[in-house]
C-alpha cells in the first residue's frame, strides 16, 4: 500500500501544522524553545514496525500512549529518551528528585506532558479535517521498544498496515529528544487520506 | 475571593491550576477523579468548578452532566488539552460556561474565572 506524491505532500503539510501546535504546547509548558524536524510519513506492514522504529529508538523509552477513536481511530505515542524524560520532569517539578527509577511525581508529569502534546497534535487533526476525535486516558509505559510495541492498540481494525508518522523534536540543546508516532489501521488510513485530499483541495482552491 | 473546586486526575495539572488560582486570590479544593469531585461539590458547595475532560473512571463530560443534574446552576469551566472546536461545542451544549486549553496560561485562566463568576452574580 503506497501513498501517491500528492497524498504524501498533503498529509505531510497537515501533520506539520499539527506537530507544530504540539511543539508550541511543549514550549509553553517548559519555557524553552522547541525545535521540530519535518515529519516523515510511511506506510508499513504492522509486523515491520519494530524494525522500523528500532532505527530511531535503541534504548529503553518512556512512552505515553493515547488511544483515539472516531472517524479516524488509532494509537498515538510520544516516545522520549530516558535522559530527556528526566530533564522534562525536573523542569516541571517543584521538588528535588533522585535520578533513580521514576517516582510517582515523575510518572505523573510525563503522562500529563504526553496528554498535552498528543492532544495538541490530534486535536489539530480533528479541527482541520472537521472530524471529532475522542481520547482515552493517557498511559505511560517505561520499557524496551519491543515490549512497548506489544501494547499497541488499533481498535478492531484489521492490523495489516499502519501509517507511521515520526518526527523528532528537541529542546535544551538536543538533550531532550522525542518521537511522535501515530499508528492507524487500514480503514482509518483510508478515511484519513480522503479527508486530507478534501482539505488539500479546499486549501488550494 | 471565591471557592473553586478542581477536578483533575493529573497531580501536575492540579498543582499548576492551584498556583494560578491562589495567586488570583481564590480558595481551592481538589478532587482527583469524578466521583470524589461530585462528593466534594455536594459537601463544599464551591462557587465554581474547574473540570478536566479525559479522566479514568467517569469522564469529564459525565461529571459535567451529573453536576448539572445535582445543581442546574453549577458553574463549570472545562480545562482540557483537547483543542478541538467540536469538543468546545460538546461541553458548551452540556452546560459548561467556558472552556480553556492546557497548557494553562495564567491570564487566560483568571480571565475565564472572572468572566464566569461575574456572569451570574
Amino acid at each position: 500500500m503506497n501513498l501517491s506524491n500528492e497524498q504524501k505532500d498533503a498529509l505531510t503539510e497537515l501533520i506539520n501544522i499539527a506537530f507544530s501546535r504540539a511543539a508550541a504546547a511543549l514550549s509553553d509548558l517548559t519555557g524553552h524553545r522547541v525545535g521540530i524536524n519535518v515529519p516523515e510519513i510511511a506506510v508499513h506492514p504492522i509486523r515491520e514496525l519494530g524494525s522500523i522504529l528500532e532505527r530511531f529508538v535503541r534504548e529503553e523509552v518512556a512512552s505515553v500512549h493515547q488511544i483515539f477513536s472516531g472517524p479516524v481511530a488509532g494509537d498515538a505515542m510520544l516516545m522520549l529518551n530516558r535522559e530527556g524524560a528526566n530533564i522534562l520532569i525536573d523542569l516541571l517539578s517543584d521538588e528535588e528528585r533522585n535520578k533513580g527509577p521514576l517516582d510517582e511525581t515523575g510518572q505523573e508529569v510525563l503522562t500529563e506532558i504526553g496528554n498535552i502534546i498528543l492532544n495538541a497534535c490530534l486535536g489539530m487533526f480533528g479541527n482541520l479535517l472537521k472530524v471529532h476525535v475522542s481520547f482515552s486516558v493517557p498511559v505511560l509505559h517505561l520499557e524496551s521498544l519491543s515490549a512497548m510495541l506489544d501494547t499497541l492498540v488499533i481498535g478492531q481494525e484489521e492490523l495489516r498496515y499502519a501509517l507511521v508518522i515520526y518526527t523528532t523534536f528537541n529542546l535544551k540543546g538536543s538533550a531532550v529528544t522525542g518521537y511522535m508516532v501515530i499508528v492507524l489501521g487500514v480503514a482509518s488510513l483510508d478515511r484519513l487520506i480522503r479527508a486530507v485530499e478534501d482539505w488539500a483541495q479546499i486549501q488550494s482552491s | 475571593m471565591s471557592k473553586i473546586l478542581m477536578i483533575d486526575d493529573s497531580g501536575l495539572s492540579r498543582r499548576m491550576m492551584r498556583q494560578i488560582l491562589e495567586a488570583g486570590g481564590h480558595e481551592t479544593i481538589e478532587a482527583s477523579d469524578g466521583i470524589a469531585g461530585l462528593e466534594q461539590y455536594f459537601l463544599e458547595k464551591p462557587d465554581l468548578v474547574m473540570l478536566d475532560m479525559t479522566m479514568a473512571g467517569m469522564s469529564g463530560l459525565e461529571v459535567l452532566e451529573k453536576l448539572r443534574q445535582m445543581d442546574p446552576n453549577a458553574k463549570v469551566i472545562v480545562a482540557t488539552a483537547d483543542i478541538q472546536s467540536s469538543t468546545r461545542a460538546l461541553v458548551e451544549a452540556a452546560g459548561a460556561k467556558n472552556m480553556i486549553n492546557k497548557p494553562l496560561e495564567k491570564d487566560a485562566v483568571l480571565r475565564a474565572v472572572a468572566d464566569t463568576l461575574n456572569e451570574t452574580r
